[in-house]
């Protein structure tokens, strides 16, 4: 069994893994720290269910439970989330469970949201991009390259009242998390759509409201929960500008925002 | 005359003046602008045309004829309850 203490935004979790497979391709995107205080503790098992079938997860809730099933995953938390078990049938489905745990977590905590984007670093501050699979949020970090990355596929927005700031996210498609440390300020969102020209409207905060409810990484176990997403949403785009940002595939669409 | 009330689980936001109401229950959002978010407002208990002219008559004070305005709340209520936000209490 290896235990191990890893640093997400602001938050430490303890992770034992008792599994038969190493899945060195997840963990090393979690930057690993000697922190022995955790705010949440999981307990990974290999030992579940079939190969991905599909996105659908089944939640129940007992008086002290939440229970989030997919066909090639299983997680329990207790409603406090200070420990959760994960039973997973491979590393896809790990990394699918361990977002699904830890978007619900800062929900529970109002802490912020997994945003399904990208997000880049330009001048000290962080761009997102986001739109549905095939949208361009993959090429519009490629395309960002040199700048910093936070995120390619899904960025850890932390939302308060009077600051939002985005941090480094383990959360990775296909580029790997990079050493970047601490947050930055997050100063705009674009909504991704390709085209044969570059153009950036700013949208009204409610559309943005509404655009971005779709985005968000999460699995509604019950009414409170989905308020508080509401919430932080609101609490974002009063303070972030959103824009639909039309780009050609090419680095070009930068000269828009910067 | 047809009276109507909020039906469901809300959960409404107001940003720069428009109003995304969420239903809790079904998991939708509805956008309105600010006089129909004081329409909603007011139909947490139960209002007819008539009243919710009269209220919104005394609130927006406006040239638009009483006649206009009814028909405009007349369309407004039939909308939201399309959207499954507010139900007949006859």
């Amino acid at each position: 069994m290896e235990s191990i203490y890893v640093n997400i935004g602001d938050h430490v979790l303890h992770i034992l893994l008792k599994v038969q497979f190493p899945y060195k391709s997840f963990i090393k995107n979690f930057k690993k720290i000697l922190n022995k205080q955790s705010n949440l503790e999981i307990t990974i098992y290999d030992d579940y269910g079939l190969p991905f079938k599909n996105y659908d997860v089944e939640i129940t809730s007992s008086s002290n439970q939440i229970k989030y099933r997919r066909a090639d995953y299983l997680i329990q938390v207790d409603k406090d989330f200070k420990h959760a078990t994960i039973h997973v049938h491979n590393e896809l489905a790990l990394k699918h469970a361990m977002m699904n745990l830890y978007s619900a977590f800062l929900v529970h905590n109002k802490w912020g949201l997994l945003i399904h984007s990208s997000c880049a670093i330009e001048n000290g501050k962080g761009h997102l991009f986001s739109g549905q699979s095939g949208a361009g949020k993959s090429t519009a970090a490629k395309l960002s390259f040199p700048r910093d990355l936070l995120s390619d596929e899904a960025s850890l927005v932390k939302i308060e009242n009077d600051s939002i700031t985005v941090f480094n996210s383990p959360f990775r498609s296909e580029l790997e998390a990079g050493d970047y440390q601490g947050s930055v300020e997050l100063n705009s969102i674009q909504l991704l759509h390709q085209s044969p020209e570059n153009n950036r409207v700013k949208l009204d905060k409610s559309d943005a409201l509404i655009q971005l409810m779709d985005k968000v990484f999460f699995w509604p176990h019950s009414p409170e929960e989905t308020k508080t997403i509401m919430k932080l949403l609101s609490t974002l785009v009063k303070q972030v500008p959103v824009y639909d940002l039309s780009f050609q595939k090419n680095n070009t669409f930068w000269e828009l925002i910067s | 005359m047809a009276q109507y009330i909020q039906s469901g689980e809300y959960d409404a936001t107001e940003l720069d003046g428009e109003w995304i109401i969420l239903n809790t229950d079904n998991y939708t959002v509805t956008k309105i602008n600010e006089v129909g978010g004081e329409c909603w407002a007011l139909l947490k208990e139960v209002q007819t045309v008539d009243s919710l002219t009269q209220e919104i008559g005394e609130k927006f004070s406006s040239a638009i004829p009483i006649s206009q305005m009814k028909k405009d709340i007349e369309t407004f209520l039939s909308q939201l309850s399309e959207c499954g936000l507010i139900k007949n209490v006859d």
